[in-house]
């Protein structure tokens, strides 16, 4: 009945034993390309926060490595207020945040620092398909508000408009509540996406959809709304942005603990200089000078 | 049954000498030990819930518990917020309903075929195929999903968008596929075949015999299997949040399986992030946890309850089945009755009187199949069925991996895999995310397989069913239906801030332990029971301790069970995000770690990055998933390996 030989069972165990080996294996020979660093005179700092913010802190973080190669900036996204919280219980350096810090978080952590980085223009874009390609505000307005509901209403073709926003606790979405719905309710059918990336994903593969992005994103495989403003439509580009006629723009922030001090100054510092606000809008911001 | 206590007794009373009473001491601290790594997800849950709890209950005060569950808008944001959760209640429970609707019927039609009609080597090829759609990160079904079922969706039903409660559920279902499949088809082949001979001997076609017999027999198994799938289902985030259109609006009416909808999950998912610590929101987003986790709770606990009921009533043990069988017989007439009803109510809410065509059809034809057609001619139309649903399931399978393949070949060069991200990840390659994926796997297995394998242990070996085991059970079903969002808060509240870790290596790899441990039990608890007691008895009889019976006899023979548990457990940690947001990665870190303490890349993380913040990354997206699919298929193909020779070696 019970077939089950001394060499059988402890070649399965071997084989087990084996197979974890391989795996261990694999992972040292990985890990055996590290390089052993002067862990001395290397200075790390973390920085962790808003998806939005991410790709400048991540750019300039690069550049600056390459020139001071001791270095080590590590940056994580999160989002606004894991970012605020980090740099307040200080497991970052410096938070990230695109959106202003709230009374409770000052509260909280009394002694974080501002910091003005950047500007952010955001563009409601539309499916290329979509005719319509000018709007006013009052129109943006009405549509998430769920007051037009057809493309045809506002020259569009007779189809039913698909209203794709942010995600409650995004800043962008607060932003967007507070200078185009003046705090007035989104429809509740809304749909609600956790990221520029995937709006604008829906938005390329729904036809009938509006939704609102950071001008980094807005490129030709959707399109960006022009804003009607005193007769003149205006594009979502960055330089209507920086010279403040185009009327959807907010400011993006890194906060500190305390005033900022070694390697976290020298950082801030080059994102300020020059070279830094060149990749600011080489990403699709709008620098701050 | 099992031995307990006897054993060392007898010795006793043959030897006095120390050495046994040594030994008999060892026995005990053995049995002791296994018992704490059986209490180990217990004592998990009730922190992650005590944690929970206590985030929770400021908002919970504020706008109170009735105001919080029964009001239907949740509208944080609002100057004048709102925060009821009627809606996302409703979005969960209506999804993962959905889910299982598909996946149950798929998942064990196909087991049956894998497991008793299809040849050997047709099972050899395709039980693995099928598990490494486990492998597949739900980031990548999340992109599947957006990019070709709701396209598909929405042209073929002319809707508006295609982010629906569908595209959700068959998301979601297709994901829960491969642990259905494969735990519930090692259940049907561990079914010994002097029931299937006997069964045949008798006059039975196979058909019968399947659906008498060996489904009967493997029952527990199935339960189990749907079990874990359901748990899969209802902790999913990202890709549900990607699919489902998250608008907080119950469907109109109830069965409007074409409206969005928002789960609780893709709630956390996409607000957590964001939202301002310490707020009433953030404690409300906590309170939305506890409802989820509670939802979990009374899921798993009634499932294990059916499933105790199955066990007691097929070993007839002692008190009474659940159901009489008169009262069977009953509710089954009334079934018959009222789910036709049922299904024509809802047809005819859908789509009218035309709606009604497609069930009559299909209830008519079942009916003419049982009443006009012979059994042999039955069993041909039934193997017919789950050879339909199997090739439904690799269909499914081949479209996601040719998406894949196809789109990210183009990024794969020698640069992308050896070398650093450069430019937010559109140059240079992955190699720090590839290690980092390694180490995160590797460390949470090398964490979870001991303690798993341990807690089954000390169910399946050490003790009796009673009221410890029925904790440990639970522990670990509610582990189970944890969101893996969940454990990402609680590994960053815990294991980050509260223990120090800080955002680390060791931190991620505990995370991800936790998270997968319940299918480590799960799955090596079965793989033990499938052993035939007579193997412990041969052992024992012959003067072996019972440590010794486990780890010479029992654990080698449990061993392609355990393996199919460790590889569901390196596919689900491989593929997860949002387990580590808080606890272990950084977007870029162009150096390798040294230390535990080190934060790292991971493959998923760097995809979820890519996708949603990087313009422009299109191929690196794909090359990145499809790195991680290859990584995961050489995990599991030395897994897989390892556990066909088990196979072979072991007869019984």
């Amino acid at each position: 009945m019970v077939v089950m030989t001394h060499s059988v069972r402890t070649r399965s165990v071997r084989s087990l034993l084996t197979g974890m080996a391989m795996l261990l294996v694999a992972a040292a020979l990985f890990s055996g390309c590290v390089g052993d660093k002067d862990v001395a005179d290397t200075r790390i700092i973390s920085v962790s926060g808003s998806t939005t913010n991410l790709p400048i802190a991540q750019a300039v973080a690069e550049l600056y490595m390459d020139i001071h190669q001791t270095d080590e900036i590590l940056v994580s996204g999160g989002g606004s207020g894991v970012g605020i919280r980090a740099v307040g219980e200080g497991t970052a350096d410096i938070g990230m945040s695109s959106r202003d810090i709230r009374q409770t978080e000052i509260e909280q952590y009394p002694d974080l620092v501002e910091h003005v980085i950047a500007y952010d223009g955001i563009g409601v874009i539309v499916n290329p398909e979509n005719p319509v390609s000018s709007l006013t505000l009052d129109q943006i307005k009405a549509i998430y508000k769920g007051e037009i509901t057809n493309w045809r209403e506002i020259d569009g073709n007779d189809r039913q408009i698909v209203v794709v926003g942010r995600d409650s606790a995004s800043g962008t979405r607060e932003f967007f509540y507070e200078e185009v719905m003046n705090k007035e309710e989104f429809v509740r059918t809304q749909q609600e996406l956790n990221s520029n990336g995937a709006i604008r994903r829906t938005i390329q593969q729904t036809p009938d959809a509006i939704g609102y992005v950071g001008l980094g994103y807005v490129d030709d495989t959707v399109r960006g709304i022009n804003i009607w403003i005193d007769d003149r439509s205006v594009a979502p580009t960055v330089s209507n942005v920086a010279d403040g006629t185009y009327p959807i723009a907010r400011s993006l922030y890194m906060y500190t603990r305390g005033e900022a001090s070694g390697l976290v100054k020298d950082y801030l510092d080059f994102l300020l200089s020059d070279d830094g606000q060149a990749i600011v809008a080489r990403e699709g911001f709008v620098p701050i000078r | 049954m099992k031995e307990t206590g006897s054993q060392p007794e007898m010795h006793r009373v043959l030897d006095v000498s120390k050495s046994s009473i040594t030994r008999q001491k060892k026995e005990t601290l053995i049995g002791i030990f296994w018992l704490g790594t059986a209490l180990f997800a217990t004592v998990a849950i009730i922190l992650i819930l005590g944690f929970l709890v206590r985030e929770a209950l400021p908002a919970i005060l504020e706008i109170g518990i009735w105001d919080f569950i029964f009001h239907d808008i949740w509208n944080p944001a609002s100057i004048t917020p709102q925060y009821g959760i009627l809606t996302l209640i409703a979005g969960t429970l209506l999804v993962t309903l959905g889910a299982m609707a598909i996946a149950i019927p798929f998942g064990i039609g196909t087991a049956i075929f894998i497991a008793e009609v299809a040849p050997p080597q047709f099972r050899e090829v395709v039980k693995p195929a099928i598990e490494l759609l486990a492998g597949i990160p739900s980031i990548v079904y999340g992109f599947f999903g957006l990019i070709v079922l709701t396209t598909w969706l929405r042209t073929s039903f002319d809707l508006p968008s295609g982010a629906t409660w569908l595209a959700g559920s068959i998301l979601l279902g297709i994901m829960a596929l491969p642990t259905i499949v494969s735990v519930s088809e090692d259940a049907i082949s561990s079914v010994p075949d002097e029931f299937r001979s006997a069964s045949l001997a008798l006059g039975a076609t196979r058909w019968q015999t399947i659906t008498g017999v060996t489904l009967p027999a493997a029952l527990s198994g199935i339960t189990a299997a749907i079990i874990l799938g359901l748990g899969r289902a209802i902790g999913e985030t990202m890709a549900v949040m990607m699919v489902t259109g998250n608008a907080a609006v119950v469907p109109d009416p109830l069965w409007n399986i074409l409206s969005p909808v928002r789960t609780l999950t893709a709630t956390l998912g996409i607000e957590m992030g964001e939202v301002s610590i310490g707020s009433t929101h953030y404690h409300a987003l906590f309170g939305v946890a506890l409802v989820l986790l509670i939802i979990a709770l009374i899921i798993n606990l009634s499932a294990s309850f059916i499933l105790r009921n199955i066990r007691e009533g097929q070993i007839g043990a002692n008190g009474e089945p659940l159901l009489s069988n008169a009262t069977k017989t009953r509710l089954k007439q009334v079934m018959l009755v009222v789910a036709p009803g049922v299904i024509f109510w809802i047809a005819y809410q859908i789509s009218g009187i035309t709606g009604m065509a497609a069930p009559a059809i299909l209830l008519g034809l079942i009916f003419a199949v049982k009443q006009f057609f012979s059994r042999q001619i039955q069993e041909k139309m039934a193997f017919a069925g789950v050879t339909l649903a199997t090739a439904g399931v690799l269909f499914t399978l081949a479209i996601i991996i040719f998406d894949i393949v196809s789109n990210g070949l183009p990024a794969i060069t020698w640069e992308f895999l050896t070398e650093s991200p450069r430019n937010l990840g559109r140059d240079g390659g992955i190699f720090p995310a590839i290690v980092g994926t390694v180490w995160l796997v590797a460390g949470a297995i090398a964490i979870a397989l001991p303690i798993g394998v341990g807690a089954a242990l000390y169910l399946n070996e050490y003790t009796i069913e009673g009221r410890i085991t029925r904790i440990i059970r639970a522990g670990n079903d509610l582990l189970n239906g944890t969101p893996s969002i969940v454990f990402g808060l609680f590994g960053f509240a815990f294991l980050v801030l509260f223990v120090g870790l800080g955002v680390s290596l060791i931190a991620g790899q505990i995370t991800l332990a936790l998270m997968i441990l319940p299918t480590i039990v799960r799955t090596s608890e079965e793989a033990l029971k499938s052993v035939p007691d007579t193997l412990r008895h041969g052992s024992l009889a012959l003067g072996a301790t019972r440590w010794h019976t486990i780890s010479r006899i029992v654990l080698p023979a449990a061993l392609p069970g355990i393996l199919t548990g460790t590889i569901l457990g390196i596919g689900r940690a491989a593929g997860e995000t949002a387990p580590l947001l808080f606890t272990a990665v950084v977007f870029m870190k162009r150096d390798l770690p040294t230390s535990l303490s080190d934060p790292v890349m991971a493959l998923p993380y760097h995809l979820y990055v890519l996708s949603t913040n990087v313009p422009d990354a299109e191929i690196q997206q794909y090359g990145t998933a499809l790195v991680l699919l290859a990584l995961v298929t050489a995990i599991y193909a030395v897994a897989i390996l390892i556990r066909r020779h088990a196979r072979k070696t072991i007869r019984w």
